[in-house]
């Protein structure tokens, strides 16, 4: 009907645009499959994350507690396996027990937030100190190491096909998160509340149900963050993930998901991730110092960002007929 | 007009504005001036000494940098056994959480509740500078933990640092037959002891010319980040011969990752530090080496030092400058790996 509309692929061009630029400054090292797995293998912890935290974005809320929920939920992985001795058992209960966590975590959040009305930035500012003191208080504060049982680690760097494990979890939560907001009834309702809470209210949507949901599935995919990390680095400790916090808000945002709530889609929230990954990897391979990686990564990440920005604005000013810089010019 | 005449008053009133700020901040500083000369006049002649051994309450503040880290536990752990002997010394621990600012902090309400000593890692050395002498002012003697402060205090206890780095480097080019690539996997810039680390890995490496440093890339201290950085060395360099990462955490990722792409083994993976988890994985072969410093000792050595200054009349003003005890250096391989006893793993 319509013809091609640049706008509506903005976000894969840019990341074919990164892979053709990497591709041509290090030909033999960046397009291997070695190579795009480790991409893939690095980001996956945060695209995890950010499949289920894009759900407290949408509603309009944050979680400042991604940190160390995923620090504590490592903890109590790697401290249920070491109870039940170092067993494949012991795995499955770690798993089971971490999720349970990161759910309930989740859904006190949701239920503090609805019920009393409390910010979501004060509710999960507080929590991410009671998620780091359990932990230090659990842990008494040192590295607790875990490399037993061939199943625990086979969690976070099992390669299938040439591609870790994590690779294929990151997929699947994607996969399954995409689904629940796009193809169904529940995630139209989520995009609703994120736009207009009190309008969805008086249609008939239950907010406060949603929301919490929303929270439950942040909980969950930050749990399974944690199992994957504690896994990978085969040990777990209160500071365990930190610093993450800001990488899955910044992959949502850079994958244009608002804080505002409402708008942001799961793919563009991998999009930022595996851009933040690539660029990553790009500095390493091109062995640019630590000095000044974080002033290319910077300006990249603005480049990058700002034509992703651009291409939708021309959209949205030929839709509205907005002129006002012509007017300007004339 | 209307436009204009608003922004007259704006100006007026950021002007005022900027007045009263400069203002404010004149009388705040002076306030702090004459706080901070008080203590220091009434104090200098009364260091008190107290005898920690003869029964008299005593309480030693350890101000960690951040005590998540096995180091720091171990100088912890050290600094609580040395003192559980007496019934009369206690112990208070505090984490910086990697921040001079809160290690500052910290000092200040430290200093206010009269310890009778300090065993502070310094997060800053220039940041921690006043804070160390006000505490010495007060008569509270300060002890550094590997970490120095830029200014005179009674003692800094310390794992060598650039001769560790020399000694990793002599170790790994043995290791690789003096020749081939090698790569660093370096921490948070800026910080003294690890440049120096660094910087005594570099210039022993030098004297071999067969050996080329192809890499150093900075994975901030952390496992998981060290993991990342060496798969893309792993991919930019698939002849990497050996790594020296700064501190064991990283060298463990860097093991990590040189399983995971079916090379255990085979390269020279070095470390710095000596913790459990390093030495474990020396015994299973996934890592080279580490330079091990015996952190409970080492806690337990300052402890000593903070007790001796606590019972002494000397105060930090008869000193030129700051006195060092440097713990001894442990090269560490898989031959001898078996000879550092459980009860020294920390």
């Amino acid at each position: 009907m319509k013809g091609f509309n640049i706008s509506k692929y903005s976000k894969p061009f840019i990341l074919v645009a990164f892979v053709l630029i990497l591709t041509a400054l290090r030909p033999t090292t960046f397009p291997t499959v070695g190579n795009i797995a480790n991409v893939l293998w690095s980001v996956s912890v945060i695209g995890i994350m950010v499949c289920g935290t894009i759900f407290v974005f949408l509603v309009g809320g944050i979680d400042l507690s991604i940190a160390t929920l995923c620090g504590f939920s490592a903890v109590v992985v790697v401290e249920v396996i070491h109870f039940f001795g170092d067993t494949t058992l012991g795995v499955l209960a770690g798993v089971i027990a971490a999720i349970c966590v990161g759910a309930m975590a989740g859904c006190v959040h949701g239920f503090i937030i609805t019920t009393f009305n409390i910010p979501a930035f004060l509710v999960t500012f507080a929590s991410q100190s009671v998620f780091l003191g359990l932990s230090m208080v659990i842990t008494n504060n040192k590295i607790v190491s875990c490399t037993a049982p061939a199943a625990f680690t086979a969690i976070g760097a099992m390669k299938v096909f040439g591609f870790p494990l994590p690779i294929y979890f990151m997929l699947v939560i994607a996969i399954a998160s995409w689904y629940v907001l796009r193809k169904t009834e529940f995630g139209r309702y989520i995009y609703a509340v994120g736009g207009n809470a009190t309008a969805s209210e008086i249609s008939g949507i239950n907010v406060k149900k949603s929301t919490i949901l929303c929270y439950v599935f942040s909980g969950i995919t930050t749990a399974i963050g944690g199992i994957v990390l504690a896994s990978m680095t085969q040990q777990a400790a209160a500071a365990t993930g930190s610093g993450y916090t800001n990488d899955v808000i910044t992959a949502g945002v850079i994958g244009g998901v608002s804080l505002l709530g409402g708008v942001g889609t799961v793919p563009g929230a991998i999009f930022g991730a595996v851009l933040m990954g690539l660029l990553n990897n790009g500095l390493n391979l091109m062995s640019v110092p630590s000095t000044h990686a974080g002033l290319v990564k910077g300006l990249v990440i603005i480049i990058a960002v700002g034509f992703d920005a651009m291409q939708h604005r021309d959209q949205s000013r030929k839709r509205a007929g907005f002129r006002l810089f012509k007017k300007k010019a004339a | 007009m209307k436009k204009r005449i608003l922004a007259i008053m704006l100006t007026a009133a950021m002007a005022v504005g900027l007045f009263g700020c400069a203002g404010g901040q004149t009388t705040t500083r002076e306030d702090a001036n004459a706080g901070a000369a008080q203590p220091a006049a009434a104090s200098t002649s009364n260091k008190v000494k107290v005898d920690p051994y003869n029964g008299e309450p005593v309480k030693i503040a350890y101000v960690a940098h951040d005590l998540g880290t096995p180091n720091n536990q171990g100088w912890k752990e050290g600094i609580e056994r040395e003192c559980a002997s007496w019934g009369n010394i206690k112990v208070d621990s505090y984490s910086g959480e990697s921040s001079a600012e809160t290690q500052v902090q910290i000092m200040t309400d430290v200093i206010n509740q009269k310890y009778n000593a300090i065993i502070l890692q310094c997060s800053d050395g220039t940041a921690l500078a006043p804070s160390v002498k006000q505490a010495e002012e007060a008569g509270i003697p300060v002890i550094t933990l590997n970490l120095d402060a830029d200014t005179v205090h009674s003692a800094l206890v310390m794992a060598v640092d650039y001769d560790a780095g020399r000694m990793a480097a002599e170790k790994m080019a043995e290791e690789i037959g003096e020749a081939g690539e090698i790569a660093i996997i370096q921490g948070v810039p800026g910080l003294k002891r690890t440049d120096q680390l660094e910087q005594g890995f570099r210039d022993t490496i030098a004297n071999y010319s067969g050996i080329e440093i192809v890499d150093a890339q900075s994975a901030s201290f952390e496992k998981d980040t060290a993991i990342t950085v060496m798969n893309s060395f792993l991919q930019s360099h698939p002849d990497l011969k050996g790594v020296f990462a700064i501190n064991d955490a990283m060298a463990e990722g860097a093991a990590l990752a040189a399983e995971s792409a079916g090379k255990k083994g085979q390269l020279s993976i070095w470390g710095a530090d000596g913790e459990k988890d390093a030495l474990a994985m020396i015994e299973s072969g996934d890592m080279s080496g580490t330079i091990y410093t015996n952190s409970w000792d080492e806690g337990s050595t300052a402890a000593k030092i903070a007790l001796l200054m606590i019972g002494s009349e000397y105060s930090y003003n008869v000193l030129t400058e700051t006195p060092k005890v440097i713990m001894e250096p442990i090269v560490v391989t898989k031959d001898n790996v078996a000879s550092i006893p459980e009860e020294d793993r920390w």
